[in-house]
């Protein structure tokens, strides 16, 4: 009896403490989770969130985030290697997926409630007890590598001239490389990096785990419990320094032998999701150049009326195509740009699009939207919007994102506030944060030098056609054509492609 | 109108997806098929799930189609064509249409097929998305103006590309493998056809007149909606649209009784790539050839498979692995791809694909091996019916194949019942070295 009493005494001493040190944890050092049950849907869907990007790599040690998450993502286990995990993986056609932006990282995944045990047990031990085996990481470190030195510089210009246009944007400033990092800080990075960039920032008050569908009721109490045995503690969110504005157009040109020009450009906005005016300025970006939509002015324009490529896109904040055209979720940011992408075009119409694209951004500017287009984009954004959500894993990812932005469903916001707002509105959003005389621009081309000559002289650019053209599009080209850029020679670096990407920061121009 | 809340627009989606798995047919959802007189069939996939629907057409011309000398290229191109418009509903209108639905709107062109979709919200929409589209099919209108105009537009959409060394590597191997078919160019088509478009407008005329009719056609759709009225508007819109009666007649290829190998420079830094192309079987959901040939890709070369282990996981000599046994009308190609990570290696890797490859003729894969791919093949199948667009689209692309939606629940049939034996003797069937193409890509010299 008195042994008893000892005994329950203990336990209630022990719980005391533990509750305790729980209370005097603070809440964000603790993890967080988002859930969706769903009844009796066959499928399970994951979004494991980091609040941790490329933004938190040490000064020198650029691409450690995306080298460190890539080994958990394609890495063993303390008791698997990732030959094992692939077979296991295979019949249960499951995977782990991992998404890296500049402030937030997503492991994602969905799997059959049929397997839902044993997948769980796998990539919980792929997260919480990595290997981090030497083959693992000299395997995805060369792949790191091999990507910035060949394939992005190489083999996908679209995404070359983003980050360009990054780098550009964000010199000396924590998003300012390529969340893959340098060739040189990468070949600098040791599996001893990764181990400690693992235990400083995976900890719960880093985490969200996100789980939808088909679960049973038990299974996130059995979730939390595992990911409670990381550290407590947390990240803290990034001081960041006030965003550059440029200095008339600053050109990044990277020269190349290629038949086709592609750009991009933009510069830094005061506003994102959560601000109450960025429902106006949706209305415009998307009237302007809503992604890969008719809708899209700039489409219109540059490819409809004058065919001169495939596409042209604007963005009032940082955008990653998801599923279909739709907006990928958790690249969640403090600091956000307007961008415009103009996908390649023959060389020869470099000059004239690029007039074309600024002029068109001028006239957006100085003359707001027309009237006639402000409830045919806003009616598209209600009705388009309602298309975004469809997954579980989509579902899921704007839960979270909803949660970012401070909202209880951004999606629901916008079906709320976006019939309330007036044309003036719009044009009054348009005035605040857009602009047309200050960006940053980068092109992917050939002839650098020849490029800058014609910017810097301000000379015509004429444009011709295989067929006849309407009048009024010839009379428009006469005003595009002369449209005076006032480039300032100073303001035109350009560097070979080869030499993108070795060091932080844009190359010292030729 | 009730308040929207975006979470309650997928809740009833996600409910209603069967466990596609413990169902009898691996595509677990009931269809109705319907013919108009003028041969237009109809595909409809009425689901509970509120609000959304996928309207798509399927026109069973791709660049398969593209017979003549200098019309590589062509379906593709006609697909571009496919949103000028009508009279009655010019481009501008068809634009503002879509916009205000906000609908998910766009086509693809493929080896064997074209698909236009549009997902939108509201049941109430669907007689103008069947009226609007119905008249665009029927009466679509252009002048060679236009033709000239759009047709840099496909110059562009090569440019867009032209930076990625898959493509190019995927290109050579079809011209090299193929001599008479037109599976010898891509659905982009060559780049000399391309600048030749702005003078195509008669041929696009006799194209269209040739493979957009309604017996070359198929609707598709599925979502929210009342199969009755559907049908009522289909019959409606759909009715005038006027037979074609042409029956295409493709080049057959001669067999190839000599190894072919080529090689192409890229002229700035890349990792080298290898491709091998073997001539396989067309598809069908009666031999088992093909569905064979899909599950030795897996037994064989998926990511885990012992080769693909061996050469990027452990020895780390390529960055990727993988194979392309796509599903064709006509016999096409089963094609392993592989990008390295030194030049260097390329004999090597080659061997080592043909060297597994004999093995397999030598040894039946193992039975257990053989279930775990067949467990893969159904889960990722369940897996893609997440959304109305994924069964839609997964549907699509069996229904081009046959003309006939049970195609799918066939094949997954057929797969049940192919044994190792099977496996061996079509790997002996197809994978001789004089039936294959080399292709190597590696940085060198500009061309």
């Amino acid at each position: 009896m008195k042994k008893n009493t000892f005994y329950l005494l203990g336990v209630l001493i022990l719980g005391l403490l533990l509750f305790f040190v729980s209370c005097t944890q603070k809440s964000s050092d603790r993890l967080k989770s988002e859930l969706l049950p769903i009844e009796g849907n066959p499928l399970v869907s994951f979004r494991i969130l980091i609040n941790v990007g490329s933004a938190n790599d040490p000064v020198d040690k650029e691409g450690l985030c995306h080298l460190t998450w890539s080994i958990l993502a394609s890495g063993g286990t303390q008791d698997l290697s990732f030959k094992e995990i692939s077979q296991r993986f295979y019949p249960m056609a499951a995977y782990l997926g991992l998404n890296l932006d500049k402030e937030m990282s997503v492991f994602t995944g969905q799997i059959h409630v049929d397997n839902l045990e044993e997948y769980y047990s796998i990539i919980k031990d792929m997260l919480l007890k990595p290997g981090f085996r030497e083959e693992d990481f000299i395997r995805i470190k060369t792949n790191q590598l091999n990507f910035l030195e060949r394939t992005l510089v190489s083999n996908m210009d679209e995404q070359f001239g983003k980050e360009i246009l990054n780098l550009a944007m964000y010199e000396g400033h924590p998003y300012g490389h390529t969340e893959a990092g340098t060739v040189e800080s990468v070949k600098s990075l040791t599996l001893e990096d990764v181990q400690a960039f693992y235990s400083e920032h995976f900890v719960q008050g880093n985490i969200t785990f996100g789980l939808t569908g088909g679960y049973p009721l038990d299974f996130p109490a059995k979730m939390k419990n595992d990911f409670s045995t990381l550290p407590a503690g947390h990240t803290p969110e990034l001081v960041l320094p006030e965003q550059k504005v440029p200095d008339g157009f600053e050109f990044v040109i990277a020269e190349k032998q290629t038949p086709a020009t592609a750009m991009s450009m933009g510069f830094p906005v005061s506003l994102s999701k959560k601000d109450r005016d960025y429902f106006a300025l949706w209305i415009a970006v998307s009237h302007f150049g809503e992604h890969r939509q008719h809708v899209s002015h700039l489409f219109q324009k540059i490819r409809e009326e004058r065919g001169q490529n495939y596409g042209d896109y604007a963005y009032a904040d940082h955008f990653i195509q998801g599923r279909d055209k739709f907006p990928a979720q958790n690249y969640g940011r403090q600091q956000q740009y307007f961008s415009i992408w103009i996908r390649p075009l023959a060389n020869s119409n470099r000059h004239f699009a690029l007039r074309q694209a600024l002029f068109e951004l001028k006239k957006l500017v100085q003359n707001g939207i027309p009237a006639e287009r402000f409830e045919l984009v806003r009616t598209y954004l209600l009705n388009y919007t309602k298309l975004y959500a469809q997954t579980l894993g989509e579902r899921l990812g704007w839960q979270m994102d909803s949660k970012y932005y401070g909202y209880k469903d951004f999606l629901a916001e916008a079906q709320e506030r976006l019939p309330k707002i007036t044309l003036e509105q719009v044009n009054s959003a348009i005035r605040k944060y857009l602009n047309f005389e200050n960006l940053y621009i980068a092109i992917i081309t050939q002839d650098a030098q020849s490029l800058r000559d014609i910017l810097v002289a301000d000379t015509p650019s004429p444009i011709s056609y295989a067929g006849p053209k309407p009048q009024e599009i010839l009379d428009e080209d006469m005003i595009y054509e002369v449209f005076p850029l006032n480039v300032k020679s100073k303001n035109i670096r350009f560097v070979p492609a080869s030499q993108f990407f070795q060091k932080t920061g844009v190359p010292d121009s030729e | 109108m009730s308040k929207f809340i975006s979470s309650a627009l997928c809740l009833t989606l996600l409910l209603s997806i069967p466990a596609a798995l413990h169902s009898a047919k691996i595509f677990p959802y009931d269809f109705k098929i319907e013919e108009l007189e003028n041969g237009l069939k109809i595909v409809s996939i009425p689901l509970d799930n509120p609000h959304i629907i996928s309207f798509y057409t399927i026109v069973r011309s791709g660049s398969r189609n593209e017979i003549e000398s200098g019309k590589s290229g062509f379906a593709h191109f006609f697909e571009h064509m496919m949103f000028k418009g009508t009279k009655d509903v010019p481009r501008e209108d068809y634009d503002d249409f879509l916009t205000l639905l906000g609908a998910g709107t766009n086509g693809y062109t493929t080896d064997d097929f074209t698909c236009y979709f549009v997902v939108f919200a509201g049941q109430e929409n669907l007689e103008s998305v069947v009226k609007t589209e119905a008249d665009r099919f029927i009466n679509l209108y252009y002048d060679e103006e236009m033709i000239k105009s759009e047709a840099p537009v496909i110059e562009g959409e090569y440019y867009a590309s032209v930076s990625n060394p898959s493509r190019r590597i995927y290109e050579t191997l079809r011209n090299t493998a193929f001599d008479l078919h037109s599976y010898k160019h891509t659905t982009l088509g060559y780049l000399e056809d391309i600048l030749d478009m702005p003078n195509q407008f008669e041929y696009s005329q006799l194209y269209q007149k040739r493979f957009y009719a309604p017996d070359n056609s198929i609707l598709l759709v599925a979502g929210d909606f009342d199969h009755d009225q559907l049908m009522d508007y289909v019959r409606k819109y759909y009715g005038p649209w006027e037979k074609s009666n042409y029956t295409l007649v493709t080049p057959e290829e001669k067999t190839q009784t000599k190894q072919k190998r080529a090689h192409y420079d890229w002229p700035s830094p890349t990792l080298p790539r290898l491709a091998i192309g073997f001539h396989g079987p067309a598809f069908s959901d009666e031999n088992i050839d093909m569905a064979a040939m899909d599950l030795l890709a897996a037994v064989a070369f998926s990511s885990s498979s012992a080769l693909y282990q061996k050469l990027v996981i452990e020895e780390q000599k390529c960055q990727s692995f993988f194979t392309s046994f796509s599903d064709h009308r006509d016999p096409f190609m089963l094609i392993f791809n592989t990008v390295l990570k030194q030049e260097k290696d390329l004999p090597d890797i080659e061997e080592e694909i043909f060297k597994e490859l004999e093995r397999l003729k030598e040894e039946p894969v193992d039975v257990e091996t053989l279930a775990k791919v067949k467990s893969n093949l159904k889960y990722s199948f369940a897996n893609s019916l997440g959304t109305t667009d994924g069964i839609a689209g997964s549907l699509a692309y069996y229904i081009n194949l046959t003309g006939d939606p049970n195609t799918v629940n066939k094949v997954f049939d057929l797969y049940e019942k192919i044994t190792p034996e099977d496996i061996q003797e079509m790997t002996r069937k197809y994978f001789m070295t004089t039936n294959s193409t080399v292709v190597t890509l590696a940085e060198g010299k500009e061309r």
